[in-house]
């Protein structure tokens, strides 16, 4: 069988292909794609607390903060 | 981001920069899903061109910062309204960029973002690691215009080096 082939079970007991979920990955990057600009920034603030705290990078400087 | 985008356009207004845009990792978002960057890179075009091309004072833009309150650096950053940022005098391909730059607002603030195909291109300019990967994204993610696309790397000979990463 190939691999992308390989069926797995997701959230409810959904079976997905392997395939299937690359590609719902890829339209789930372009999703947030689309998002306002505004909204991608509040995700990055997020992502810089995540660096800091949990990366423990802490010359991160947190925007806006 | 809003207050360091109103600060950034009185800049402009005050007479010290003529034009900017938003470039680098942010710029980059606009287009893409967003991910880690640290710092707010913005390309300005200088009011006058420089006499001696060797070299770009950037100080007048410092000192009136400094002048508002802002005066905290961290290694090549200054912090404007808690974003970190960097003013990248533009020329060449990255003045073009600026002057064919998105217009757009962030949070009812009016300010100007680099287009995905010279964001590209710039990027293929750079060509780090690093540069790469949000090429890829850039492709992936956004609209492109391959015709414009085109013509910004025959005018920049940047042809081959985009060739050669869409081969890698």
């Amino acid at each position: 069988m190939e691999d992308k082939n390989i069926k797995i079970v997701t959230k409810g007991g959904r079976f997905i292909t392997l395939k299937k979920l690359y590609e719902e990955h890829q339209k789930s990057h372009k999703e947030q794609a689309n998002l306002p600009f505004e909204e991608k920034i509040k995700i990055l603030i997020d992502l810089q607390k995540i660096a800091y705290s949990w990366g423990r990078k802490k010359d991160v400087i947190i925007w806006g903060e | 981001m809003k207050n360091t985008i109103k600060i950034i356009n009185k800049l402009k207004k005050e007479g010290l920069i003529k034009d900017y845009a938003i470039g680098g990792a942010i710029g980059v978002i606009r287009w893409t899903e967003p991910f880690f960057t640290r710092d707010l890179d913005l390309f300005i075009i200088l009011i006058q061109e420089p006499k001696d091309k060797e070299i770009i004072f950037l100080y007048p833009i410092y000192d009136y910062l400094e002048k508002i309150g802002y005066n905290k650096w961290t290694g090549q950053w200054i912090i404007v309204a808690g974003v970190p940022v960097e003013f990248i005098p533009a020329e060449g391909l990255s003045k073009e960029a600026v002057e064919n730059a998105q217009e757009t607002e962030y949070d009812g603030v009016k300010t100007k973002v680099i287009t995905p195909e010279y964001l590209i291109s710039l990027l293929l300019k750079a060509g780090r690691d690093k540069d790469k990967i949000k090429i890829k994204m850039l492709l992936e993610q956004a609209k492109i215009d391959m015709d414009k696309l085109k013509v910004i790397l025959n005018k920049y000979n940047l042809n081959k080096k985009f060739q050669l990463f869409i081969n890698d």
